[in-house]
């Protein structure tokens, strides 16, 4: 071989194989699709950042650059309560979902609880329900006079005045705290059931008891997930905007949400210092997840074995018993007493606190469902449709693209591949408000304000890192050579695609389907920013209802919504795991 | 442009591959006839695996020539490389990567759908090929129900079913447990002989690679240390690494005394004051007067009751009994050397014995 | 109940079931203070079970169990030990080392329950960390360790504060094949430096006979013998024993004649051809016409291309190599006669090819003859 004397032109076509090496398809694509995402997550947030530090002036004609919104937070005469009322209501929401979700969790996995195989899709129920609907049922359970447990305690036990009350600041944390209690669940269950037993064997055979062996080593190797779902619950209850505002704000307990939601629409709207209160909120929730997904989610000892372990149970003698009541009472709170309370209102034309046989009604069903007087509650009615229609375009838009974006950080080695990695986990940073106040920002001079698209925007950029993680964590336990050896059996990128990679994720692709038609079906906080007149989703409709109407109707439509949420979450169950929900 | 290996069936050249700064393989060639069965055999990172994955087109290559019949594979210099669809390989891998969506008459269809053939012909030629690894009662089973053994199977089904020009094998059998790799070992090659499908097989594992190949490349670092037939690279390793990778081998610095025409010499061990020449052959490039490495198999090793000439006094300090042999240890000096004797007549621990060896297969290689 | 003062586990008549599956079935074995006692067996023939019950992490039905003077288990008196209160170490084949510990942390951990001063754990955590020579990396943690280390880490914290016996569940079967036999040699190494009574568990029959003083095979929940590695190896008492232990081929055939020790036996063809007459030994209550296995090992068949000369009495089957397998260190065969297979071992290369007539001779008295 003799490469010495080469000429020129040879020379020279090294030097563009070189580069052209540099500017392939893979390359070309990423760094492409990695500029798009880039674009819807990234663009918002800057703007909103940017926006924060326009201060309208007091007219309200024009706007200087300045601080003076940070400043008003602080000296503002609702805005400081708001922000302590937030913190209150999230570490009472984490320090409840935490204990119900721990225990129910340990129940579950390592106790001989009766039944438990059966409780589990139960104590999950809450997990794809609406909170805020959650909130409109115990408002209608625990208000001092029309308080169907109140009435119940009065009539039955006899006592004088209100057995409870929940239109308060602990009312937010109750409903919060057991609508939220799933996700501590969910990070909990998956390593106390996969934890390799003889690691508590070993502590027994050591010389610890049972005392000592759980405090020692079973919940030190857990407190990672505990940890983790915590800090979940503390940002989702941080960024929680229907509870509040349906159980303390009326009432006088503001919170940063609720105070986001009057700036950016009503009488005394001001997008810049809406604007600001969201950086605040951001940046304490883009903390707490960072530190999560850094150094928390890291530190998980268990759930990287795959084997699978027969966890270790301990037999409760009769205290089986109490834990079971201990489960039933959850779910009773959580899902049966607020469905059942929503279906008692909604079948009465006027809510009084009390049931009346006589008054058995299903003439709310007819307003709200069946156009009875269309013009007069239109809010309502546009919802369901809007909902369909973001639920189905939105998650199967956010799914192909999930799918595409987990392929190029999975399957690809081009440039822009570490960038992708790192946007799909900023939108987990921002609660949905916070993003919805930079779309709304960035795009109300455009054409696509005012329509569905931008709603299915904020939804696809806030929520698509789900969808993408069930596709990545399926397509990292798929190996490559799966893939290759279709290529070597003689089929293309394509037909490998086609044939082998898509079919593989089909698992994975329906759980986050589902998903996310659940989570856009029932989503409040990005829509309540961004509907106008003709684009109101379901739980926009809800709002209005309970808003401008009576409860009656609310209870009505909340059923209407619940109902398509209950058959979404059967779907999941019966097609996706509870893996795919942690993802 | 002529090469070493032009007349080869597969021809490696000049293979070249880096990643990022690290030079994977470092300008290997080699060729082999149609039909026969090479092994690349290294530790981890030697560039096997590297090497392997440049034939089958799974990643491109910085330098070199990879040529198989008339088709030249990949060439940066001509600005060549075959995509790895067009290559008309069969390659089976460590984690069989049987597609469990399918069943196995599914996986093993698959390369021919691709290749377009008739329905009946593809279910006549996966029956066929079905029955030749042993699976024909499996065939409707999804891929995920069989055993580690029997996925092996149905991959190596997959492969063979379009005939293809070469078959590559990538660690097949180290994901399975001892009895059944030993197993699958036999199998392999029986099922490979009969097809007589070119291949090369990777592997760290060099009783498998002793048992399986007509050829092995022994590679170290992106480079061959060794290439011959099994008998020649166990019984005549060029140097001391390779007599340390493959098989045990007690290995000794000596002194080079005496060369002879006839491949015979004589060399010098020490230990401990005590200094003993030995006869032993010459590996290639040893000369009088220069260091050499001994290196001598336990089972050459014979211990003794009784001392002579050229026999080296020590004490047995472990009698390891193994069944089918026993694994003793020897101490001469502060040497140990490892000597493998009969169950029925083995020396006992502690016990004084007379280590022998036979010229034949005593050997002096390069260190 | 009197105990030999030096037995320092005893296990008598245990049972144990699972649901209407027997998992141990009588079980009665002393084991000696400084003993390592081997349980070997397939996956399924109780000896993980056995090997639990004494730990305490399962329950027998029936039987008792001593640990040094202590009964820890005995259904029948309602006796019932938890593990932490039996003064035991146990070495898990997952290795179960804590990985929210250090090294060190996990080592004391069984000197912390045991409340013993700072001080004392610190000298004898280290102590141990030495002995499996871990003692630089004392304050690692151990999801930093490699498997070999993790196993060494799971040892020194069962050997840390001396308990009465040290159990071992399959501890090598995670390791990879250089590492296993490095750690083997590791095990006994230390057994046999500490003195600790051992109770090691295991399926792979090379490592039981390299490692054990007592080697207790187990088969569908039974104990089929119980003896020394050479011993069992040499006289195994049945069919099973002889076939797990090592490799070798078993002749089914009769029993046609007995002079002294010597046994003549009759193998049937399998092919139609002439049967095989074998003489063997041993099977000492065989009456002829008995069935009988001939055992018979593959070094010590003795390989000859020619026909050889038989005056000293040896057998001599002829056959045809069906294949061989070069192992490097030796050749591996199989030949067929009278249609059945027999193992052999060469050792030097040697050109067989397959189809190739040779001759195998052995001494009957290395044909041992089984009843079962």
């Amino acid at each position: 071989m003799t490469t010495e004397t080469l000429s020129p032109t040879l020379q020279r076509s090294r030097l563009n194989n070189r580069l052209r090496a540099m500017v392939t398809q893979e390359n070309m694509i990423t760094v492409v699709v990695a500029l798009i995402v880039a674009g819807a997550v990234i663009v918002p947030l800057a703007v909103l950042f940017v926006s924060s530090f326009k201060v309208l002036d007091p007219l309200g004609w024009d706007t200087v650059w300045g601080f003076g919104n940070y400043v008003e937070m602080f000296t503002d005469r609702i805005i400081p309560k708001a922000f302590l009322n937030t913190l209150i209501i999230s570490s009472g929401a984490t320090v409840l979902a935490t204990f119900l979700g721990v225990t129910l969790a340990w129940i579950n996995a390592r106790t001989n609880c009766p039944g438990r195989d059966y409780l589990e899709p139960y104590n999950l129920i809450p997990f794809f329900l609406s909170p805020f609907i959650g909130a409109i049922a115990w408002h209608n359970l625990g208000e001092p006079q029309t308080g169907l447990l109140n009435n119940w305690a009065r009539d039955i036990l006899g006592i004088e005045g209100a057995l409870i009350n929940v239109d308060n600041i602990w009312g937010v944390i109750w409903v919060t705290g057991i609508f939220f209690a799933p996700l501590v669940y969910l990070f909990v269950v998956g390593s106390l059931r996969r934890m390799d037993p003889s690691l508590e064997d070993s502590a027994r055979t050591t010389g610890a008891g049972l005392v000592r062996t759980t405090m020692t080593v079973t919940l030190p190797l857990v407190m990672p997930g505990i940890l983790s779902g915590a800090i979940i619950v503390f940002v989702t209850s941080a960024g929680e905007f229907g509870v509040p505002f349906k159980l303390s704000a009326p009432y006088g307990w503001e919170t940063l949400t609720t105070q986001i939601f009057s700036k950016a629409v009503g009488d005394d709207a001001n997008h810049y210092l809406g604007a600001a209160m969201s950086m605040a909120l951001g940046i304490i929730t883009v903390l707490l997840i960072w530190v999560q997904q850094r150094y928390i989610a890291p530190r998980s000892f268990t759930t990287v074995t795959g084997k699978g372990f027969r966890p270790n149970v301990l037999d409760l003698g009769p205290w089986k018993w109490v834990a079971f009541g201990y489960n039933l009472m959850f779910i009773a709170v959580a899902v049966v007493l607020p469905i059942v309370c929503l279906i008692i209102v909604s079948l009465h034309p006027v809510w009084t606190g009390k049931m009346v046989w006589a008054d058995i009604t299903t003439i709310n069903y007819v307003k709200t469902l069946f156009w009875w007087r269309p013009d007069a509650i239109a809010a309502a009615t546009n919802g369901i449709i809007n909902s369909l229609i973001l639920a189905f375009g939105g998650a199967s838009i956010a799914m192909v693209m999930a799918l595409v974006i987990s392929y190029m950080i999975h399957r690809t080695k081009g440039f822009g591949v570490r960038m992708l990695d790192f946007l799909s986990v900023v939108p987990i940073g921002f609660p949905g408000i916070v993003l919805a106040m930079g779309v709304l920002v960035t795009y109300i001079q455009t054409p696509i304000y005012a329509t569905l698209w931008i709603l299915m925007l904020a939804y696809i950029t806030r929520f698509f890192p789900y969808g993408q993680r069930n596709i990545s964590s399926i397509m990292l336990a798929i190996s490559e050579e799966l893939d290759q050896s279709s290529r070597m059996a003689g089929a293309s990128w394509f037909t490998t695609l086609r044939r082998i990679t898509i079919p593989l994720l089909k698992p994975g692709l329906f759980a986050g389907w589902i998903l996310l038609f659940i989570i856009f079906l029932r989503e409040l906080s990005i829509s309540i920013i961004l509907f106008t007149t003709g684009t109101e989703t379901l739980s926009v409709g809800v709002y209005y209802l309970t808003n401008f109407e009576n409860e009656p109707l609310t209870a009505a439509l909340s059923m209407a919504q619940t109902v398509l949420l209950l058959i979404a979450i059967y779907a999941f169950r019966r097609f996706a795991g509870r893996e795919a929900l942690t993802a | 442009m002529t090469s070493e290996y032009e007349d080869a069936y597969l021809e490696v050249e000049n293979l070249v591959k880096y990643f990022g700064d690290d030079k994977a393989v470092d300008g290997i060639s080699f060729g082999i006839p149609k039909g026969a069965f090479l092994t690349l055999l290294g530790p981890s990172g030697c560039g096997k695996t590297t090497t392997l994955m440049s034939i089958a087109g799974l990643h491109s290559i910085d330098g070199g020539r990879i040529r198989v019949g008339k088709t030249v594979f990949t060439s940066p210099k001509e600005g060549l490389f075959l995509p790895p669809e067009k290559r008309d390989i069969g390659m089976v891998f460590q984690s069989y990567a049987i597609w469990p969506h399918m069943t196995v008459a599914q996986n093993v269809a698959y390369p021919l759908e691709i290749r377009e053939w008739q329905r009946s012909d593809i279910d006549d030629r996966v029956a066929e090929v079905l029955k030749l690894v042993g699976l024909t009662d499996w065939a409707d089973s999804l891929a995920t129900n069989l055993s580690g053994g029997q996925q092996q199977r149905a991959s190596l089904a997959r492969a063979i079913v379009s005939n293809p020009s070469l078959l590559l094998f990538d660690e097949p059998l180290s994901n399975l447990d001892l009895k059944l790799r030993e197993h699958m070992r036999v199998e392999l090659k029986r099922i490979q002989n009969e097809v007589g499908i070119t291949s090369i097989y990777v592997t760290h594992d060099q009783s498998e690679a002793l048992v399986m190949s007509d050829e092995i490349i022994v590679m170290s670092k992106g480079k061959i240390e060794q290439r011959g037939g099994p008998l020649e690279i166990y019984s005549s390793p060029v140097n001391e690494y390779v007599s340390n990778f493959i098989g045990v081998a007690n290995l000794m610095q000596a002194k080079v005394v005496e060369v002879s025409e006839t491949g015979i010499g004589k060399v010098e061990v020490s230990q401990g004051g005590q200094a003993v020449k030995l006869m032993c052959r010459l590996g290639p490039g040893i000369e009088a007067g220069k260091d050499a490495v001994l290196s001598v198999r336990p089972e050459n090793v014979h211990a003794e009751r009784e001392g002579g000439e050229g026999m080296l006094a020590g004490e047995c300090t472990h009698a390891i009994f193994l069944g089918s042999y026993v694994d003793c240890r020897v101490k001469w000096g502060d040497f140990e050397w490892k000597v493998i004797t009969h169950p029925r007549n083995h020396p006992r621990t502690g016990e004084k014995v007379y280590l022998r060896f036979d010229a034949e297969h005593t050997l002096a290689v390069q260190p | 109940m009197n105990m030999k003062s030096d037995v320092k586990v005893s296990i008598k008549h245990l049972h144990k079931h699972f649901g209407a599956e027997t998992a141990v079935k009588d079980f009665n074995l002393d084991i000696t203070q400084g003993e390592f006692v081997t349980l070997l067996g397939p996956s399924g023939c109780g000896k993980t079970t056995t090997l639990r019950c004494v730990a305490g992490l399962e329950r027998p039905e029936e039987g008792e169990i001593q640990i040094g003077n202590e009964t820890v288990v005995a259904p029948a008196k309602d006796i019932y030990l938890f593990p932490e209160h039996r003064n035991i170490g146990m070495v898990f084949q997952s290795y179960a080392v804590w990985p929210h510990m250090t090294v060190f942390d996990n080592v004391a951990y069984g000197l912390r329950v045991r409340r013993t001063s700072s001080k004392e754990i610190k000298t004898r955590t280290m102590r141990a960390l030495e002995l499996v020579g871990l003692d630089h990396l004392a304050e690692r943690f151990a999801t930093k360790l490699s498997g070999g280390q993790r196993q060494r880490v799971a040892l020194a914290r069962a050997i840390v504060y001396e308990p009465d016996v040290i159990l071992f569940d399959e501890p090598l079967s995670n390791l990879d094949a250089k590492l296993r036999e490095q750690m083997r040699d590791e095990i006994v190494r230390l057994q046999k430096e500490v003195g600790i009574t051992s109770i090691f568990v295991t399926h792979d029959q090379s490592e039981a006979l390299v490692m054990s003083d007592r080697v207790v095979v187990m088969d569908k929940a039974v104990i089929q013998q119980i003896g020394g590695p050479e011993d069992i190896y040499a006289n195994p008492v049945n069919s099973f024993v002889a076939n797990f232990i090592g490799v070798t081929s078993l002749l089914e055939g009769k029993l046609t004649a007995r002079n002294g020790g010597v046994c003549d036996v009759e193998v049937p063809s399998a092919n139609g051809s002439d049967p095989l007459q074998l003489r063997g030994a041993g099977a000492p209550g065989a009456q002829p016409g008995d069935g009988i296995f001939l055992n018979l090992r593959p070094e010590d068949v003795q390989l000859h291309l020619e026909a050889p000369d038989v005056s000293d009495g040896k057998n001599v089957i002829e056959g045809q190599v069906i294949d061989t397998i070069y192992l490097g260190s030796f050749l591996e065969g199989r030949v067929r006669a009278s249609g059945h297979e027999i193992g052999i071992q060469i050792d030097h290369y040697e050109n067989l090819s397959p189809g190739q007539t040779v001759w195998l001779t052995f001494q009957p008295e290395h044909g041992l003859c089984l009843t079962e």
